[in-house]
C-alpha cells in the first residue's frame, strides 16, 4: 500500500521531467560534451610558446642557439629580427609571450671565458601561469644550450630523480573527470530538486499533494527518487565514458565509490531541499541555486583552481562546499587507489554536512507545512 | 524610432517594478568580483611538502632548510621513511616528497652525481609541474652555489663554468599576480551573463505570460521590438563594464594603460554578440529556468573555449579553428591588451572586424529566428 503511494508520487515526478525535456537534454548532454572538451581539447600543459629571438649580428653560434630555442618543446620562434627599437610593441596584439635580445658581441664573448655574454630575455607577465613556466625555465634552459654549443659540461652535483605518482602521463582528463562528476551530481541533486519542489509551491500543487492520504515523508521521498535516480544515471555515464574514452581506470574499490557517491548526493538533496523551503518563487529559487550550488562546486572545492592558493578567508569557505570533500574522495579512490582507511576524514565531514543539512532541511519543511 | 522608444521606455518600467531583475544586475557584479577575483587563481602557492632526510648531514640540512623556508612551499613535517612520505601523499596531507639518500653527502664529497628523489602528487598536470619546477629551480640554485663554494676554495671561477648570463624581464605585469590577468578577463563573463541572461528572460517572461503576442499585434515591426527589448540591456552591459573597470584598478590595484573610449567600443560591438545569444535561447526556451540553463551551458563552453583560463596556443589545431568563431575569445583577448599592454585601434582592428562579423551574424540569425517564430 505505502509503495504503491510512492510509486504514484515518483510517477507523478517522472513525467514533470520527461515533459521539460530541454532540461533533461542539457542534463544529459552537458557531461559527455564537457569531457569531450576538457579529455580532447584540453591541455593545460603550456607548450610551442611563440617567441621572438632580437640577434643583431648574426653568426653560426646565435643561429645555433636559435635552432635550440626553436626545437625545444616550451618555445617556438616566430621571427629573428635584427634590431627592435620599441621591444615592447613586438608584445602588442600578436600573442607573442617573450623576446629573446642577444648582444651584438654574442660569439666574441663565448670565447673569452671570464666575460660571458649576456642574453636579456623580455617576457610577458600578464599571463601568469605561461610568464611564470617561462621565467623559471629560461635560465636552465639557455645554460644547457649554450654548454652543449660548446661542448662542456658542468660538474654534477645533485641528479633529481622524478617520479610523477597518480597521472603519470599529466593527461588533464584524469583530473576532470572526478570534477565533473561531482558538478553534474550537484546540479540534478540540487539544482534540480530546488526548482521542482519550488514550482509545486508556487503552482499550489503541494498543498493538493499534501491534502491527499500521501504522508509527508512519502511525498519527500518520493520527490527525490526520481532526481536520485537521475543523478545515479549521469555519474554511471561520466565513468562510464571516462572509461572507455579516456582511460580513466577507477583503481580503488567501485564499493567505497558508489557509496560516497550517495552520501554526497544525499547532501545534495539535503541542499537543494532547503533552498526549496526559503524560496517561495520560481525565480527567487533560480536566483538562488547559481551561487549556492554550481558557482562554489566549480570554483571553491578544488575542480579547476587549486585550494591551496587562494586567500585564506576563501579556503575557509571551501571547508563547507560538499564539493571539497567530494573530490577529496572520488580523486583519491580514481586516481589514486585508495580506501577508506586514508579517507576517512573527508567521508566523516561529508557525512556529518550530508546530515546536518538534512536535519535543518526536514524541520524547516515541516513548519513550512 | 518613436516606437522604439516607447518599448525602452516600457522595457525600463518593467525593470524597475521587478525586484529580482534588478538584483540580477547588481548581485552577479559584487559577487564575481569578490569571490570570482580571488577565486581563480593559476598561481601555485603553499604547495604542501615533506622531507625524508635519510643522510643527516649539514650539507642535507641545508638544502632542505632551503625549501622548508621557501614561501612557495608549506612544509607539513619530516617523513621517518620513503612508505611514509609516499602515504602522506596518499592521504592527501602532502603534494611533493622529497628523498634524500643516506649516501648524499658522501657522494657530494667524492664528486659524484649525487641522486636525490622526488615524488609528485601529478593529479593536477599543471600545478604539479609548476611545483616541481619549483623544487628543482632550488636544487639547482643550491648546486651552484655548492659549486662556487667548491671552486672557490680551489682557487676557481664560476664564470668558468657558466658561459652564459641569462636577465629575465617581466614585462606588463611584474609582480606575476594572477589577479591582473583574470579580473578584467571577468568583464566578458559579467557581460555576456548579464546581456545574455536579461534579454532572454525579458523576451521568454512576455512569451510566458502571453503579452508577445499582444505586442506583435501592435503596429511595431518585429526588429523595431527587439531593438527597443534590447536597449536598455546594452546600457546596462556598459554600466557593468564600468563597473568592472573601477573594482579592477581601485579595489585590486590593477593598472588600466588603454583608452577608456576604445574599450567601451569594443563592449558595444561585442554585445551584438551576447545580445544575439540571448534572443536565440529565448526563442528555444519557453521558461526562464531553461535561459537559464542553455545559456549556462552555451557560457560553459564558449568560456572553456575562449582562452580564459586555458591557453588557446595549447589546443589542438581542430579546436583552435573552432575557437575562431566563439565571440567571446577575441572579447576576451582585447580587453586583457587593453588593460594590462595599453594597446589600441592599430593593434586590435583585426579582432574588432572579427568580433564585428560574428556580431553581425549571430544577431541576424537570432532576429530571423525570432522573426519565424512570433509570425
Amino acid at each position: 500500500m505505502k509503495l504503491q503511494r510512492l510509486w504514484a508520487v515518483v510517477h507523478k515526478e517522472f513525467r514533470h521531467i520527461v515533459r521539460d525535456w530541454q532540461t533533461l537534454i542539457i542534463v544529459l548532454a552537458m557531461p559527455v560534451a564537457l569531457m569531450f572538451l576538457y579529455g580532447y581539447a584540453l591541455d593545460v600543459n603550456i607548450k610551442d610558446v611563440p617567441v621572438i629571438v632580437e640577434d643583431p649580428s648574426p653568426s653560426l653560434e646565435s643561429a645555433a642557439v636559435i635552432k635550440a630555442i626553436d626545437n625545444s618543446e616550451l618555445f617556438k620562434v616566430t621571427g629573428v629580427v635584427r634590431v627592435a627599437v620599441e621591444p615592447h610593441e613586438l608584445f602588442r596584439g600578436k600573442g607573442v609571450k617573450a623576446v629573446f635580445r642577444f648582444p651584438y658581441d654574442f660569439a666574441a664573448r663565448l670565447r673569452r671565458p671570464l666575460d660571458p655574454p649576456a642574453i636579456q630575455v623580455l617576457i610577458d607577465g600578464s599571463d601568469q601561469n605561461t610568464g611564470t613556466i617561462i621565467r623559471n625555465a629560461v635560465e636552465p634552459f639557455l645554460r644547457q644550450a649554450v654548454l652543449e654549443l660548446l661542448g662542456k659540461t658542468v660538474p654534477p652535483v645533485i641528479e633529481v630523480q622524478q617520479t610523477v605518482l597518480y597521472n603519470p602521463q599529466q593527461k588533464s582528463a584524469l583530473f576532470f573527470v572526478p570534477g565533473l562528476m561531482a558538478m553534474i551530481l550537484m546540479m540534478i541533486s540540487a539544482l534540480l530538486t530546488a526548482l521542482a519542489v519550488t514550482r509545486e509551491k508556487e503552482l499550489g500543487t503541494m498543498e493538493q499533494l499534501l491534502v491527499t492520504p500521501l504522508s509527508p515523508a512519502v511525498i519527500i521521498v518520493g520527490k527525490l527518487l526520481p532526481y536520485i535516480i537521475l543523478s545515479a544515471i549521469d555519474g554511471l555515464l561520466v565513468l562510464g565514458v571516462g572509461e572507455t574514452v579516456f582511460g580513466v581506470r577507477v583503481r580503488g574499490s567501485m564499493l567505497l565509490l558508489t557509496g560516497a557517491s550517495f552520501i554526497y548526493i544525499f547532501t545534495a538533496l539535503a541542499l537543494g531541499l532547503l533552498m526549496s523551503t526559503i524560496a517561495r518563487k520560481q525565480e527567487h529559487a533560480l536566483l538562488m541555486v547559481l551561487p549556492i550550488t554550481m558557482l562554489p562546486t566549480m570554483l571553491l572545492s578544488g575542480f579547476i583552481f587549486p585550494l591551496a592558493s587562494l586567500p585564506v578567508w576563501l579556503q575557509a569557505l571551501s571547508s563547507i562546499v560538499p564539493a571539497t570533500y567530494f573530490l577529496q574522495i572520488i580523486r583519491g579512490i580514481i586516481l589514486k587507489g585508495v580506501g577508506a582507511q586514508e579517507l576517512w576524514k573527508p567521508l566523516a565531514a561529508l557525512s556529518g554536512m550530508g546530515l546536518l543539512l538534512m536535519a535543518i532541511s526536514i524541520k524547516k519543511f515541516k513548519v513550512r507545512l | 524610432m518613436n516606437r522604439i522608444r516607447t518599448i525602452i521606455w516600457k522595457e525600463l518600467k518593467q525593470l524597475k517594478a521587478d525586484p529580482i531583475m534588478s538584483r540580477l544586475i547588481v548581485v552577479p557584479v559584487v559577487l564575481q568580483m569578490f569571490v570570482l577575483g580571488y577565486a581563480i587563481t593559476t598561481e601555485v602557492k603553499n604547495t604542501t611538502v615533506t622531507i625524508m632526510d635519510k643522510s643527516d648531514t649539514p650539507r642535507s640540512a641545508e638544502l632542505t632548510q632551503a625549501i622548508v623556508h621557501n614561501p612557495l612551499f608549506r612544509y607539513v613535517g619530516p617523513s621517518s621513511s620513503e612508505a611514509r612520505a609516499r602515504e602522506a601523499l596518499d592521504r592527501g596531507a602532502a603534494k611533493i616528497a622529497l628523498v634524500i639518500p643516506a649516501e648524499f653527502a658522501s657522494d657530494l664529497g667524492r664528486g659524484l652525481a649525487a641522486p636525490v628523489g622526488l615524488f609528485v602528487d601529478g593529479q593536477d598536470a599543471n600545478s604539479s609541474t609548476v611545483a616541481a619546477g619549483y623544487v628543482n629551480a632550488i636544487i639547482m640554485g643550491w648546486s651552484l652555489e655548492y659549486l662556487k663554494r667548491k671552486l672557490g676554495g680551489a682557487g676557481g671561477r664560476i664564470e668558468s663554468l657558466l658561459p652564459i648570463r641569462v636577465y629575465p624581464v617581466i614585462l606588463f605585469n611584474p609582480m606575476l599576480k594572477s589577479t591582473w590577468y583574470m579580473v578584467p578577463a571577468l568583464a566578458v563573463i559579467l557581460v555576456t551573463m548579464v546581456t545574455a541572461l536579461l534579454t532572454g528572460f525579458s523576451i521568454v517572461k512576455e512569451k510566458e505570460a502571453g503579452t508577445l503576442e499582444q505586442l506583435m499585434v501592435t503596429p511595431l515591426m518585429p526588429l523595431q521590438l527587439v531593438l527597443g527589448k534590447v536597449a536598455p540591456f546594452i546600457v546596462i552591459g556598459l554600466l557593468e563594464l564600468c563597473a568592472v573597470l573601477a573594482f579592477a584598478t581601485l579595489w585590486f590595484g590593477i593598472p588600466f594603460r588603454g583608452n577608456f573610449l576604445t574599450l567601451m567600443l569594443f563592449g558595444l560591438v561585442y554585445m551584438a554578440s551576447s545580445l544575439g545569444i540571448g534572443i536565440l535561447t529565448s526563442t528555444i526556451a519557453r521558461t526562464p529556468q531553461q535561459v537559464l540553463f542553455l545559456t549556462f551551458f552555451v557560457m560553459l563552453f564558449f568560456l572553456l573555449l575562449s582562452g580564459f583560463f586555458i591557453p588557446i596556443e595549447n589546443m589542438p589545431l581542430w579546436v583552435q579553428r573552432v575557437t575562431y568563431v566563439n565571440p567571446l575569445r577575441y572579447f576576451m583577448f582585447v580587453i586583457r591588451e587593453i588593460f594590462l599592454k595599453g594597446s589600441g585601434l592599430k593593434e586590435l582592428w583585426r579582432q574588432g572586424l572579427a568580433m564585428a562579423a560574428i556580431g553581425v551574424v549571430m544577431f541576424t540569425a537570432a532576429l530571423a529566428l525570432f522573426n519565424r517564430r512570433v509570425s
